[in-house]
């Protein structure tokens, strides 16, 4: 059972856990020890140390889109990014809601937004009040400051005036020629432009100063401000939900088209002529629309979820096209020398492109294959399927799909090709003696001999894939991870900044996902004992 | 004209001006079910010469033939059982030597192969080891796995290059020995190639000799005439297994000691002639 268990986590990667379970097993218990604290508690420790010089660090750091955000500030971020998600699922959900649950959702709708309206008035009123403290602060602060500003600037004026008329006086006496006279009055001059700038200055600073006290936030008033909000939101959120649940909710719509249709038919059964002619037409209409609403879906908003979703489908798609030019164009580089001579200038010339420069080229050649997305029969068919039809695949999809192989089948071709051209000679000759034809050598023992070699190079295709993937959604405006950044990038919301600090760790995580499955993979085909790369 | 045979066999490797000769003049003859061991020093072209027989290498000139065909491609009627084992790491046991067996009797059906491939495993004491791969194995193990596999595809002649030279001292004995009880059980010709010359007495009917490389020859044959079963633990006090362990030991370093000086004596003759003076040449030149 323990060699099980641990082989399972050798399998999986997850090789830190094993002192763990050697520890529960009483194994050494003095060694365990010192091996958890190396693989486990240096890292947390570690971790927590970036953690706690990211909090101090990160608010002395002003930027247009405000103060670089701390952990906490990050993670509410993400907290708000997944309540959007759960929300825009809930009035997903309420539309198409029907009969009595639709009513008890209703019920308890309507409930908990009358529990919310002295909340708010509450929350109003706190904010009302940290505001009035706030300017109250504010003011006892500032009013010394501003009548010291007065003062001097009255003071300053009155002095430079003065200044200024002795200066003039002194100008009357001027005489012709007399160069020492003339320079020392220079000197006066200049003097008296030296001390308005002075005072200029310190006028200036004064009013820094008034300026930063007002801008100085006031965590009350923070406080205060945030619990509004999210007070609003909540209250937005459910009269949304209501009116989904309600007047909006497809079946609502639905039994108010009916009832119309009704009527009308019941009019066109005693109507005649021209009457009769104009409901027809109207009940044809009704009929139409009530079609169509009955296939209506709530017109959900992407949520960071879904995106990501989204993003995972186009990186394996692109991957999953990368993989198969990649390797059958590795398999034939590795068997034939020629073929690989007559390859290396392609692989050496277009290795080190850009993403960034595929991409466009991407976009225009998809473009040319379909020239018009809403009328397409490969748009049509992708949306039927199961599992991605939602996702409302579009050319700017396949462009960056495209792009992900592209940048990324390099590394799969390349090991693919060593991998079969570093086959062992003892293994060559096995099939020659046993006469192996070529498929039989290439699936029996070519292929097999080179898959450890042909999956270390598919973990880096999806590494890559990827980075790529994300840069290309942001360019090209494919709805996923990118694409989030991009608009949080446009939108400047005060939590924009900390939602794309929010991507930087999903992006991480997924891409530790990704490889992990990869390395299970090249283990499970790797013979030897040799353990993967970490 | 015996049933294998290496007719004037050269192999050489290398471009034309720079060309290493490894075989020249071989000549050997095996007569159908005898067991000949080639026993030479190491370099002198033992592997060449088998690759040779399994037709993996083809001769620059000469003929191998075996029961009066030429052999011109490798083929499973002549099983090459390798140095180092060359098991196809991905495959278990079983698959190793099913591998094989499919492609040597493409005609089985399923039930018998089973049954076929798992006497072969028990043939050479793998039984329980059939879904292990070949790095779960010991060398000796492995060495068992590759001569089942080789065995699998009956073989007219077996070809084993140094088959056992990896193994420790002791695993070694036992393999000689289950080897030759399986030859003796089911007769066929084998060629051995070795460099010990008390594997090579305990085995094998005949001796060859084969001359230190480069230009490796056959030299000697010693026909072994002890009787079989030959049994390990008595075989020291035989006066006949001892002689002849003694000759041909002796022999060898004979040959070896011939090759040595052979070499030395192989200096080079240089011209008897005056070098020109190229610089009292391009004086007079500018003279003029």
């Amino acid at each position: 059972m323990k060699y099980k268990i641990i082989k399972a986590i050798d399998l999986a990667g997850l090789t830190f856990l094993t002192p763990v379970v050697r520890l529960c097993y009483r194994e050494e218990p003095r060694k365990q020890l010192k091996e958890i604290g190396r693989y486990i508690v240096i890292p947390v420790v570690a971790f927590s140390a970036f953690i706690f010089l990211w909090t101090v660090i990160a608010p002395r750091h002003k930027t247009k889109s405000g103060e670089v955000p701390t952990p906490f500030v990050v993670w509410d971020a993400a907290d708000s990014i997944w309540k959007f998600h759960d929300r825009e699922g809930d009035k997903e959900d309420a539309y198409g809601l029907s009969g009595k649950t639709r009513d008890e959702k209703l019920l308890i709708v309507e409930e908990r937004l009358a529990q919310l309206a002295p909340l708010e008035e509450l929350a109003n009123s706190q904010v009302k009040q940290a505001e009035a403290a706030r300017s109250e602060f504010v003011e006892e602060k500032v009013s010394p400051l501003l009548s010291k500003y007065e003062q001097l600037s009255q003071q300053f004026s009155a002095a430079r005036n003065d200044r200024e008329a002795g200066l003039q006086r002194d100008a009357a006496l001027l005489t012709s020629g007399d160069l020492d006279r003339k320079n020392a009055y220079l000197a006066e001059v200049r003097l008296h432009a030296d001390k308005t700038e002075d005072e200029r200055q310190i006028l200036k600073e004064l009013k820094a100063e008034e300026d930063s006290i007002r801008a100085d936030k006031f965590s009350d008033l923070v406080a205060a401000l945030s619990v509004q909000t999210k007070i609003a939101e909540e209250r937005q959120y459910l009269g949304k939900l209501a009116e989904h649940l309600g007047k909006s909710n497809r079946t609502a719509r639905l039994e108010g088209q009916v009832s119309q249709l009704r009527a009308d038919q019941t009019a066109f059964v005693s109507a005649k002529g021209e009457e009769a002619f104009r409901l027809a037409k109207r009940i044809v209409k009704h009929e139409e629309r009530i079609k169509k609403t009955s296939e209506s879906t709530y017109a959900k908003p992407w949520t960071l979820p879904m995106q990501i979703y989204r993003s995972l489908a186009c990186v394996f798609v692109g991957f999953f096209i990368g993989s198969a030019i990649a390797i059958p164009v590795g398999v034939l580089c590795g068997l034939s020398s020629t073929f690989m001579a007559a390859m290396t200038p392609f692989i050496a010339l277009f290795k080190p492109v850009s993403p960034i420069v595929w991409l466009p080229i991407a976009l225009i050649i998809v473009g040319g294959f379909i020239p018009d997305p809403d009328k397409h029969w490969l748009i049509d068919l992708l949306a039927s399927l199961p599992l991605i039809g939602w996702m409302k695949i579009n050319p700017a999809f396949i462009a960056s799909a495209v792009t992900v192989a592209l940048c990324s089948l390099w590394a799969t071709m390349v090991n693919t090709a060593l991998g079969v051209a570093s086959i062992e000679k003892d293994h060559i000759n096995v099939a020659r003696v046993l006469r192996l034809g070529f498929w039989d050598r290439l699936v029996k023992i070519v292929i097999p001999s080179a898959l450890p070699l042909i999956f270390a190079g598919l973990r880096i295709s999806l590494g890559v894939g990827w980075m790529v993937l994300v840069a290309a959604e942001l360019l090209s405006s494919s709805e996923g991870i990118g694409k989030f950044v991009w608009d949080q990038f446009n939108n400047g919301a005060s939590d924009s900044f900390a939602k794309m600090m929010v991507v930087v760790f999903v992006v991480g995580f997924v891409g530790l996902l990704l490889d992990r499955i990869m390395i299970v993979f090249q283990r499970l085909v790797s013979f030897d004992d040799a353990p993967a790369a970490m | 004209m015996a049933w294998l045979e290496l007719n004037q066999v050269n192999v050489g490797f290398g471009p034309q001006d720079a060309r290493t000769e490894v075989l020249t003049d071989v000549n050997l003859q095996v007569e159908k079910n005898e067991f000949v061991a080639v026993i030479g020093f190491s370099g002198s072209g033992k592997s060449t010469l088998i690759s040779a027989l399994a037709g993996l290498t083809t001769p620059d000139s000469g003929t191998v033939s075996i029961g009066g065909k030429t052999v011109t491609e490798p083929g499973p009627d002549r099983g090459i059982m390798f140095q180092n084992y060359s098991l196809l790491p991905w495959l278990s046991v079983y698959s190793n030597i099913e591998l094989a067996v499919r492609q040597v009797f493409l005609e089985m059906p399923k039930a018998e192969r089973v049954d076929y491939i798992q006497h072969y495993i028990d043939m050479v004491n793998l039984t329980g080891a059939e879904w292990k791969k070949p790095h779960e194995l010991s060398g000796g193990m492995r060495q068992r796995l590759s001569l089942a596999r080789t065995l699998s595809m009956k073989p007219e002649v077996l070809l084993l290059d140094e088959p056992l030279s990896a193994l420790d001292a002791l695993t070694r004995a036992q393999l000689q020995d289950e080897i030759i009880r399986i030859w003796e059980h089911d007769r066929r010709t084998v060629v051995m190639i070795t460099n010990d010359v008390d594997e090579a007495v305990v085995m094998a009917d005949r001796i060859v000799a084969l001359t230190p490389g480069p230009k490796a020859t056959t030299g000697r044959s010693f026909p072994v005439t002890l009787d079989r079963p030959r049994e390990r633990s008595t075989l020291n006090f035989n006066p006949q297994f001892t002689r002849l362990r003694n000759d041909v030991t002796r022999y060898m370093m004979d040959i070896n000691q011939e090759a040595k000086e052979l070499r030395v004596a192989e200096s080079v003759q240089l011209p008897d002639c005056e070098p020109l003076d190229l610089s009292s040449r391009t004086s007079r030149m500018v003279v003029s």
